[in-house]
């Protein structure tokens, strides 16, 4: 080759790998700046460079919203909802990982110069006080049209982008979820991280929390410094972005989120009292960084991030919602420097600890399945009325559900010594057997009935195969409407019979069919629980909104599909005796229940009860 | 500017096409240009140092050339009687040349750091930020005063073309440190570059990227932090970052300068050669004469010379010979001025005691072979070695290899005593077994390791070819079209995906599950 060749083939060959990589960048773009054209998938780039991501989206779907919340990432677990619903609006969760009052500031001037913006809620945390203007990598810098840095660089980055993102991307794409992944941690419409997972996941006592491998930071949490040294440069931040906020008449709603205690040894107390007096001389607000929830690792995804339901007992407190459970200590408003008496209420808080002050209750919930009476082999009526009696001999008051979720979600009273009695399956000997001893008792107990089988009296579904008799719609009635006995779902058909059912595909509890997808499992999930509400709601004409997994089987997945259903409790198998905590809906995901039928005698079960308890 | 950087790449390809637009007559203005772009790119402050030391020593060479010129019509008993006063007029404007730039590069380089040493960090500090390149072009400035003033080049007379001399833009951030004789003609002639030309600049350049993005970069990951606290950490971690070290010095530095001659190239411009093969020396005294050639040859010319050829060191050569017997006595003042000159090339580097121990290292080592070689010869008899054989030529070029390795002990390290500390562990702490959970745990993956020594396989291996005499370029350009095109695609890949791209990919998400 002559050398006029190899320059000409040289020339040709570094213009096709540029234009493959931008071609290709372009097509798969990680970082959604080229409009995503293949995938679609916000979520992704949005978790690659959420400052950038989010930009996009919201330049594409900024007139489905009319509000905004602002913050770094703590600032996810304020509830959109909520807040939609208090203020009727139409929010949009516009929080990035690591933001820094910088960030904020422009983001506010952006959206304000660009959108319609009827509210903003601005959460300075009180790490904001430590950094401020913080240069960002590829996942941290900003949108070109929000810091007003060169456009040429920033697609110039974009074009010619390690293609391994591009990679990665196709990759990830084919191996998605239905649940989030690290890769796609937000959920679009609202901005926020996709903490679906979290949500259902069931909580239960102090210790077990913290012995769980993601929140092993609790048992023994690590003091480290943290230094409140560019608070001027934040609260200036914060004084301009009120100053927008006055000068284009958007209603700006400050506050201060919650921190763990933990945490906040960390941070030097003067320089919380700086941060107090500071940010109250740009403008009240709320303050919610210390109180009772401070105290309790359970509110907490960690040590700055405080779970969607502490976020929602915020809103509560501010928009002076009566119905959810707010600590009464939980949220002041700050007109003014009040710093001295902040810094004592922490100084009481930190020295409380480490005792929790949240309220908590333990609740056995007992289960049992079919009764026969005296005589026959299984588990008789007498033995029934033996628990039945040394229950009540022993203190303890038979509760609903509906019970148990006025207490976690208002924050009701529950009895001091409470349990809670279900039968699974939905036998006729529930009625004729069970029903007159808690009536003579004075009991309250669940039946979960399996939605398809109510009122086969002999065989199951449409063969001749004999089954053990269910309860009929008109017992059911009858017992519902003695006040005593909640009927709730055990599925419609997701607890069948394998020898006894046609075809290849057998649900025998609620779990995925081997091959099965996400999506069809949970739209079948949510399809099931649709038929077993109707069913039971027909007839009884009360909420149905609780559910014991067949065969105490459950995963996320199933988990999730039915808290979107509209089921605050889910039920397992799993032995053990349920701890309550106020505010915390994840301890009625999933709860433990006790074999009480396993026990001969009520003594026998008294003292399982309490070796749990 | 970064000459790693699209900045750089954009500046070659405009100044190439007006260079090659320009009549020849005033091509050279094309590169001053482009030269005066990529300096201030740097800042203003940098360019006035850079004018300081084009000025001063273009009027030093200015006046010697005057006072030479006048003599020149003189007859023969004239000329030599004026000589006197002429060496020592022409010796005035050396040595105010060399104290006016060698005292602005002491007060940039040197004074924070002198002061620092000598008060335990309690003195006062200039803080002068030292600019790109000072050290290159104020060697090179000097060395044409020099020049000048041994007859051996004449004076520019204008002074924006010797401007380019001082600045020409390749060159500026490290070196090679080229002489006026061998580089002004070229930059002052103006040919037209050829394809060959171009060719082979980038094939250089590409190299040269091929060593510094892909292998450097990674090489470097550890070793910051593991020479800032190296007592922190296992002996055979810490030989592992020398080792590193040892790799990234040399694609970093020899990577530029084939990006720097490289570029040159394109222009048609033969810049000095720097390195050639330094590991493939088979004594430490041969290594430097491949290592950093043209600083080396700069000071053999400049200091290493006149230095043995001064009248004090004939007067110590007479001495020694008198009252030292043996092969000591001979060699004193070769070896004292080459102790001298690993001493220079130590201070060079910086204001800190590990280079001076670095040059004594050098200079001890290379000393001590010469005094040593005699028995070394009789060992090699007794032992009937072959010195032609090619094991014995290997055995050399890893000790050689070991003995340079042990060196860089010395040059990264932030102070002295951190040296000897680092040397204490790799002997007495070395623990193998937690080499690699502290290497993965300073951020090196395995495929990093992998690039970094199949990069630098790849490098020893093209080396080795050249070393027994093939010239690469040359027997590729008389393959078949595919050959050629698939090596110019695979390393552009590589150095694409590699070293220009990273390699990062969609990497961690810290924020992901919280």
């Amino acid at each position: 080759m002559s050398s006029k060749k190899w320059l000409i083939t040289f020339t040709c060959t570094v213009v096709a790998i540029c234009l493959l990589l931008l071609v290709g960048n372009v097509l798969v773009d990680p970082f959604g700046v080229f409009g995503d054209p293949i995938f679609h998938w916000d979520s992704y780039s949005q978790t690659l460079n959420p400052r950038v991501g989010k930009i996009e989206y919201l330049d594409r779907h900024h007139e489905e919203y009319d509000s905004y919340i602002l913050g770094c990432s703590s600032t996810s677990s304020f509830p959109v909802e909520k807040l939609n619903e208090y203020l009727d609006a139409k929010f949009y969760n516009l929080f990035t990982y690591g933001a820094d009052m910088l960030d904020v500031e422009q983001f506010a001037r952006y959206i304000i110069d660009n959108y319609t913006v009827k509210n903003i809620l601005l959460n300075v945390y009180i790490d904001n006080g430590s950094v401020y203007a913080e240069p960002g990598d590829i996942n941290g810098s900003m949108h070109y049209k929000v810091d007003g840095s060169s456009k040429f660089d920033f697609y110039k980055k974009f074009i010619f982008l390690d293609p391994n993102y591009a990679l990665d991307k196709v990759k990830r794409y084919f191996a998605d979820e239905y649940l989030s992944e690290p890769y796609d941690v937000f959920w679009t419409p609202t901005g926020s991280y996709d903490k679906r997972e979290r949500d259902v996941e069931p909580i239960g006592g102090l210790s077990e929390y913290e012995a769980l491998p993601a929140y092993s930071d609790f048992a023994d949490y690590p003091t480290y410094p943290v230094p409140l040294n560019v608070i001027d440069e934040t609260m200036e931040s914060v004084a301009r972005i009120k100053q927008m906020c006055e000068d284009a008449g958007i209603n700006l709603i400050v506050v201060s989120g919650p921190v763990y205690s933990g945490y906040m040894r960390g941070v030097p107390r003067e320089d919380a009292g700086e941060f107090y007096s500071a940010l109250a001389a740009v403008t009240p607000f709320w303050d919610f960084t210390m109180s009772s929830v401070s105290t309790e690792p359970r509110y907490f995804y960690d040590l700055t991030h405080f779970r969607n339901c502490v976020g929602e007992m915020a809103l509560a407190r501010i928009f002076g919602d009566k119905s959810v459970y707010i600590p009464e200590d939980f949220g002041v408003y700050v007109e003014g420097d009040s710093s001295a008496e902040l810094l004592a209420r922490n100084d009481a808080i930190l020295d409380a600890e480490p005792a929790s002050l949240t309220p908590e209750a333990r609740v056995p919930v007992l289960l049992y399945h079919n009764i026969v009476p005296d005589g026959e082999e299984g588990f008789t009526a007498s033995q029934l009325e033996g628990q039945l009696s040394a229950l009540r001999d022993a203190g303890y008051t038979a509760v609903s559900f509906s019970e148990l979720e006025d207490y976690v979600y208002r924050g009701a009273d529950l009895p001091e010594k409470s349990v809670v009695i279900t039968f699974d399956d939905g036998y006729a000997s529930n009625y004729e057997l069970a029903y007159p001893l808690l009536k003579k008792y004075g009991m309250k107990a669940t039946i979960f009935v399996i939605g398809v089988s109510v009122g086969h009296k002999q065989y199951y579904k449409d063969t001749l195969f004999e089954l053990t008799p269910h309860f009929d719609e008109a017992e059911m009635l009858e017992m519902s409407n003695s006040g005593l006995v909640s009927i709730q779902s055990h599925s419609y058909d997701m607890h069948q019979w394998a020898p006894f059912e046609s075809g290849d595909r057998v649900r025998e509890d609620i779990k995925r069919f081997k091959g099965e997808s996400e999506e069809d499992f949970v739209a079948a999930v949510k399809e099931d629980f649709e038929l077993s509400r109707t069913k039971i709601e027909a007839v009884t004409g009360k909420t149905v909104d609780v559910l014991a997994f067949p065969e105490g089987i459950y995963d996320e997945l199933s988990q999730w599909a039915l808290l979107d259903s509209g089921v605050n409790v889910t039920l397992s198998c799993r032995h053990g005796v349920n701890t309550l905590v106020k505010g915390l809906p994840q301890c009625l995901s999933a709860m433990y229940r006790i074999y009480a039928d396993g026990y001969a005698t009520g003594d026998e079960l008294l003292s399982s009860i309490d070796s749990l308890t | 500017m970064d000459i790693t950087s699209w900045q750089f790449l954009a500046l070659i390809a405009v100044t190439l096409t007006v260079y090659i637009l320009l009549p020849q007559k005033y091509r050279w203005t094309a590169l001053l240009a482009a030269s005066i772009v990529f300096y201030a790119a740097g800042g203003a402050a940098a360019m006035a140092y850079l004018l300081v030391t084009s000025v001063t020593t273009y009027f030093c060479a200015r006046c010697i050339d005057a006072l030479a010129a006048k003599r020149a019509n003189l007859d023969a008993a004239e000329k030599k009687a004026t000589r006197p006063a002429f060496d020592r007029k022409r010796h005035i404007l050396v040595a105010a040349a060399c104290l006016i730039n060698f005292g602005m590069l002491f007060a940039v380089k040197y004074f924070d750091g002198v002061i620092a040493l000598v008060t335990h960090g309690q003195g006062p500090a200039l803080g002068l930020i030292v600019p790109v390149g000072i050290s290159f072009y104020i060697f090179q400035s000097v060395g044409y005063v020099i020049d000048v003033s041994r007859g051996k080049a004449r004076a520019e007379r204008n002074y924006l073309k010797y401007l380019l001399f001082v600045s020409f833009f390749p060159q500026m951030v490290q070196g090679p440190i080229d002489r006026f004789g061998h580089l002004h003609p070229q930059l002052m002639e103006g040919r037209r570059p050829t394809a060959d030309n171009a060719r082979d600049g980038i094939q250089l350049m590409m190299w040269g990227f091929f060593k510094k993005l892909v292998i450097a970069g990674r090489a470097g990951t550890v070793v910051n932090a593991i020479y800032s606290d190296a007592g922190a950490y296992p002996g055979s971690a810490i030989a592992f970052a020398v080792l590193m070290y040892t790799i990234e010095l040399y694609c970093d530095f020899s990577g530029g300068i084939d990006i720097v001659r490289g570029t040159a190239e394109i222009f048609g411009i033969d810049m000095a050669e720097n390195f050639k093969r330094p590991f493939f020396a088979t004594s430490l005294a041969e290594f430097w004469r491949r290592w950093h050639i043209t600083l080396g040859a700069w000071m053999r010319d400049y200091v290493f010379y006149p230095l043995s050829l001064s009248r004090a060191f004939a007067a110590i050569g007479r001495f020694s010979r008198k009252h030292i017997n043996g092969t000591v006595g001979r060699i004193l003042p070769t070896s004292l001025a080459t102790f001298i000159i690993y001493f220079i090339i130590g201070i060079w580097h910086g204001a800190n005691l590990t280079y001076l121990a670095y040059g004594f290292y050098n200079g001890g080592i290379i000393t001590l072979s010469i005094i040593l070689a005699p028995f070394y010869g009789r060992v090699r008899k007794a032992l009937r070695v072959n010195e032609e054989s090619g094991l014995y030529r290997a055995f050399c070029v890893v000790r050689t290899f070991f003995v340079v390795f042990v060196g860089r002990y010395f040059v990264r390290a932030p102070w002295l005593k951190m040296s000897f500390v680092m040397l204490k562990r790799t002997v007495c702490d070395f623990y193998i077994s937690a080499l690699w959970p502290t290497v993965t745990g300073l951020g090196m993956t395995l495929s990093d390791l992998a690039v970094v020594l199949a990069g630098f396989a790849v490098i020893l291996a093209f080396e080795l070819i050249e070393e027994r005499g093939v010239n690469i370029r040359e027997s590729l350009a008389k393959r078949g079209f595919f050959v050629q095109w698939a090596a110019m695609v695979l390393p552009l890949l590589v150095i694409l995906l590699l070293g220009v791209l990273g390699g990062g990919g969609g990497g961690e998400f810290i924020y992901g599950r919280i």
